[in-house]
């Protein structure tokens, strides 16, 4: 495997008016890793997290991924074929599904291959399916998305950015939106590709399962990635207060009730 | 024994209830039938009593009978013309409102010196300007020597008046498809620019489909508006169904007979519209169904 890392994140700066909302944020993910960014909200997570597809643009910064480089906030404007090959090799999944409600299930897998990547209607359909049997809803193939439970929306909106073959996954937090019992399924789903061997940089809430599934946390706040490291060791003994208070908040409150399944933490890395 | 006594128990609870629902439903069907009888008894009555009123202030409704026909001849020009414009307006509403939406301002501000000006004017003066004006310029353009131009601004009645039908419809449309186009939410656009759709593509794959789903029923408002104003054009000798009508009330004095034959023509036109209206947007919530 290549030493280089898949992204590579430098000086990233983001000014909301006059919120500073990343303050110089460099992070590296390497191929296969799964990072998951945990943090207040407001931290700025999800600007972070958004910046790499450009669906926010940052005010300076360089980011790099799979060899593509784009300096965001420099002069000149910015080139829009560079744009659009970041977002090409990189797939989101978002809170709120943003599922295309007047396309059937099918469909909404079929769309970025058939309408961006200019795929034949066979092609497109054979990998939509083949998504879809990845997070099991092959059978819901005909639905339209009303009908569909929140976890199963979410579960094709996976199927939809795994459908145009990404080389990284982003999910911005990707349980929030959904009732507590229909959590699991999703996140079930995201451990399914974790194993597989996919590239996933997650914004979540979810502390059980960054420790179970994540290669590495690193924690946010005030636009600062102020801590990251192993999950073992950084939810056992936090080196900052901020993390300490944030975790302990977690394990007080009710939101780490995921139901705890068997441990499958360590994939071999090749 | 005991393990039977429950099930059975339960079965006959179960049924005692399914019948409560039935009769609760039975009733409440019948109380949606009494309801709907009731009003179309007041409807009857209003009829009744407007046509009893007619009767006694010495109307002729025979020559209302005479002359119904003019329904008929009038109604293919005010449909015509109607459906002309609407399509029109359609085409002129869509491409004002992605103008207004767009960043380019050369574009915004085009369709907004569109809109502001047509919805600050009576469609009445826009009517006379391209019916009446225009020609003047056309002639002037015919005596410096342009005729091929001058030619373009001489136009006849039914030309005229669809152009100033959809000139006007196509500015009120323009809001209506803005906020129709507007009210699709951002996660929408933001869903397929990740997946790397250029603009044009969320647009026309994304945006435009949903959005139709909401602005169809106000287009069909507007349709059904525009039936009545294309009463308008009478006054350039269009023959539909206004103008007819006011010949014969001239000719005979039959003022009342004849322009209650033409208010009932748009009154039929605007139910068989409305008819329609529904049954294209029954079809398109079928994504929508739960």
């Amino acid at each position: 495997m290549s030493v280089e890392p898949l992204i590579r994140v430098q000086h990233l700066h983001k000014w909301f008016g006059m919120l500073h909302v990343l303050n110089d944020i460099c992070l590296d993910v390497m191929q296969r890793e799964v990072v998951c960014i945990i943090g207040r909200s407001g931290s700025g997570k999800s600007t972070l997290l958004r910046s790499l597809n450009f669906l926010e643009e940052p005010s300076a910064g360089i980011i790099e991924v799979d060899g593509l480089v784009i300096e965001a906030g420099g002069k000149g404007k910015l080139e829009r074929g560079l744009v659009h090959a970041l977002r090409l090799k990189t797939g989101m999944v978002f809170q709120e599904f943003n599922l295309f409600p007047h396309m059937t299930v099918l469909e909404n897998v079929m769309e970025g291959p058939v309408i961006v990547k200019g795929m034949t209607k066979t092609a497109a359909r054979e990998i939509a399916e083949a998504n879809l049997d990845r997070v099991g809803l092959l059978f819901k193939e005909d639905e339209y998305p009303n009908r569909l439970s929140g976890g199963q929306k979410q579960r094709v909106a996976i199927a939809r950015a795994l459908a145009m073959e990404p080389r990284v996954m982003l999910f911005d937090e990707p349980t929030s939106a959904l009732d507590p019992e229909l959590i699991g399924e999703v996140l079930n789903v995201m451990k399914k590709l974790a194993l597989e061997g996919t590239t996933m940089l997650i914004v979540t809430h979810e502390m059980g399962f960054a420790r179970e599934v994540a290669d590495r946390v690193a924690v946010m706040a005030d636009g600062e990635i102020i801590e990251q490291g192993i999950p073992d060791e950084l939810f056992r003994a936090p080196r900052e207060p901020r993390t300490k208070a944030l975790i302990e908040g977690y394990r007080s409150g009710v939101q780490d009730q995921k139901p705890e399944t068997q441990r499958q933490r360590t994939r071999q890395r090749k | 024994m005991t393990i039977k006594a429950v099930p059975d128990q339960s079965d006959t609870r179960v049924d005692a209830h399914r019948g409560m629902g039935e009769a609760l439903a039975a009733l409440h069907e019948r109380q949606r039938r009494i309801h709907s009888i009731k009003v179309t008894v007041v409807w009857l009555g209003i009829v009744a009593l407007l046509i009893g009123g007619l009767l006694l202030l010495k109307t002729d409704p025979s020559y209302m009978v005479a002359h119904y026909n003019i329904i008929l001849q009038g109604a293919g020009a005010t449909l015509g013309v109607s459906l002309a414009s609407i399509l029109i307006a359609t085409i002129l509403a869509l491409f004002g409102a992605i103008a207004r939406l767009s960043t380019n301002s050369l574009a915004q501000g085009i369709s907004g010196v569109y809109v502001s000006v047509i919805r600050g004017t009576p469609l009445l003066i826009q009517i006379f300007l391209i019916y009446l004006g225009l020609p003047q310029i056309g002639q002037r353009l015919n005596e410096i020597g342009l005729p091929w131009l001058g030619r373009l601004f001489i136009l006849d009645a039914i030309p005229a008046g669809i152009l100033a039908l959809s000139l006007n419809y196509g500015a009120y449309m323009t809001e209506i498809f803005r906020a129709g186009l507007q009210s699709i939410g951002y996660g929408q656009r933001e869903a397929a620019i990740a997946l790397g759709m250029t603009p044009m593509q969320v647009m026309r794959r994304i945006i435009l489909p949903q959005a139709i789903r909401i602005i169809i029923p106000d287009v069909g408002n507007q349709f059904i508006a525009m039936q009545k104003d294309s009463a308008l054009v009478s006054i350039m000798g269009v023959w539909e169904i206004t103008f007819l009508a006011g010949r014969y009330a001239r000719r005979d004095s039959k003022y009342i007979e004849m322009y209650l034959v033409a208010a009932a023509a748009y009154w039929i036109l605007t139910i068989i519209s409305s008819y329609f209206q529904d049954r294209i947007e029954r079809r398109m919530g079928r994504a929508y169904e739960r």
